[in-house]
């Protein structure tokens, strides 16, 4: 089977613009939740969210784009540009048409919202009856638009997908991705997943009362929901001889991924766990990886009540005895819950963690709940050789997605 | 309506309806092309501004070939609204 790796990776979110800022905020434990300043919340429970500040149109956007992108785009957009730099696919596809043999280029993007929040302000604008915005607002509320978008501004001309599995969405793309890259029928993909923060999904989660008032406290006993963020991780992956024949870096080996439906609630996982067991079995199988082989878990660990005690549960079922020697950590404690980027953010911190030879903590963990009684990685990031590591996304309507990664040889 | 006093209307329509950042109208000139060059506008620009000149100056642009010749410049849209008022001599 041709191996798959990541030669490119792009990020912003909370703790910065870039893959350093990130890699250097997950090093120094830092956690970027504030008060939320791009919409008013004071009507809300919590006016926590990981927001991303002064975000821009990117000097190299042409102008008519750059006064009409979303933020879910230019999160897409900037954390691409940095994905394909560093892949040494500078000019994306456009630049590859003019070699001997053209690259395919896919793009594959998990989402959850899109436009959301300009379709948001040109209704609101509508009905306080205040100077209309403009109706383009309107033409990026399909979630397609932002994939769209990356392959005309980066010229990728090969198969396009948006992949809409809540908050398993872009650990979904990238496993895509790779059966893309597997099956041949690209020769690299741009994927990973955006998300910005809006209204719909401040307003939705407050509904459900489930945002912590406090930055969010994932596996302590007082936890009481999440804290929203806002983000984009974007990769390249390519097969690996390929890579290593461009003289592409490789940041790490994509070894494979399982996927579970729940098929049981709207919004809450199934109370045994079954799910999420069945998604990080299926990601083992997948990989050739045995459970022992793994060196740690980004967890998806939301910080809400219920799901923090049952992915401990699988995490348990799944390496028995071994469950207490191997490191757990939530990242959103960091950069909050970024929905349909949180898969591809957390793969991301993983690819960081291996190249850095460190833990990401969990670093609002300040009291263990008995109910979950594993290492958590609590308040600070620590130094470790890690080798192989799983990464789980869980989504509403019961979606659960684990990967495996591997540290580049 | 005084023509002059129509094409700064459409050159402000323009701006604020665009939201056109950094563009002052005055700086619009009469007869330079409003799209590709010069503004850098696209086609979702046009889309946009069809349907506010449409609703402004309550005139139809029936079809693309209408609309690429009304739109050529400031001069042809004014020409063009101008022509489309009730009782006009065409």
């Amino acid at each position: 089977m041709r191996r798959v790796v990541i030669s490119g990776a792009g990020s912003i979110n909370a703790l910065g613009k870039g893959v350093a800022a990130f890699a250097a905020g997950l090093r120094d434990s830092r956690c970027a939740i504030r008060t939320l300043s791009l919409f008013d919340s004071a009507a809300y429970r919590s006016t926590c969210a990981a927001e991303v500040e002064s975000l821009a149109p990117p000097t190299w956007l042409p102008a008519a784009l750059a006064r009409r992108v979303t933020r879910t785009d230019l999160l897409a957009l900037i954390a691409a540009h940095e994905a394909l730099e560093s892949a040494g696919l500078r000019g994306g596809g456009s630049s590859l048409q003019g070699e001997a043999s053209p690259m395919m280029l896919a793009v594959v993007l998990g989402a959850t919202t899109g436009g959301m929040h300009a379709s948001e302000e040109f209704v609101r604008r509508r009905v306080l009856a205040l100077p209309p915005a403009p109706r383009r607002a309107l033409l990026t509320t399909p979630l397609s638009t932002t994939v769209d978008l990356l392959a005309s501004v980066f010229g990728a001309a090969g198969p396009r997908l948006v992949v809409s599995t809540a908050c398993s969405s872009s650990a979904n793309a990238l496993g895509i991705a790779a059966d893309m890259i597997r099956s041949g029928r690209a020769d690299a993909v741009l994927c990973g997943g955006t998300d910005a923060l809006c209204r719909m999904t401040f307003s939705g989660f407050n509904a459900l009362q489930a945002l912590d008032k406090v930055p969010c406290r994932p596996f302590d006993r007082r936890r009481a929901g999440l804290t929203l963020g806002e983000g984009a991780a974007m990769f390249v992956l390519e097969e690996e001889a390929a890579a290593h024949d461009r003289g592409a870096p490789i940041l790490a080996e994509f070894l494979g991924y399982g996927v579970s439906a729940d098929a049981h609630h709207i919004t809450q996982p199934r109370p045994d766990a079954a799910g999420a067991l069945l998604a990080m079995q299926r990601a083992l199988g997948a990989s050739g990886v045995s459970a022992e082989e793994i060196d740690y878990v980004n967890a998806h660990g939301t910080g809400t009540p219920m799901n923090d005690v049952l992915e401990t549960r699988a995490l348990k079922t799944l390496f028995g005895p071994c469950a207490y020697r191997i490191p757990v950590s939530s990242t959103k404690s960091m950069v909050g819950h970024c929905l349909g980027a949180a898969g591809a953010i957390e793969a991301l911190a993983c690819v960081l963690a291996l190249r850095g030879d460190f833990l990401p903590a969990t670093v609002t963990l300040e009291e263990p709940d008995p109910e979950c009684d594993l290492d958590y990685v609590p308040r600070t990031s620590r130094p470790a050789r890690i080798r192989t590591v799983l990464s789980n996304s869980y989504g509403f309507g019961g979606n659960n997605t684990a990967i495996v990664l591997r540290a580049a040889e | 309506m005084d023509r002059n006093e129509l094409k700064m209307q459409l050159k402000h329509l323009l701006v604020e309806g665009l939201k056109l950042d950094g563009v002052r109208p005055e700086s619009i000139r009469d007869a330079e092309p409003i799209f590709v060059e010069g503004l850098g506008l696209d086609s979702i620009d046009a889309l946009e501004l069809v349907v506010l000149v449409e609703e402004k100056f309550h005139v139809v642009i029936p079809d693309e070939e209408v609309g690429k010749l009304a739109f050529a410049s400031i001069d042809a849209l004014a020409d063009y609204i101008v022509r489309q008022q009730p009782g006009a001599r065409v």
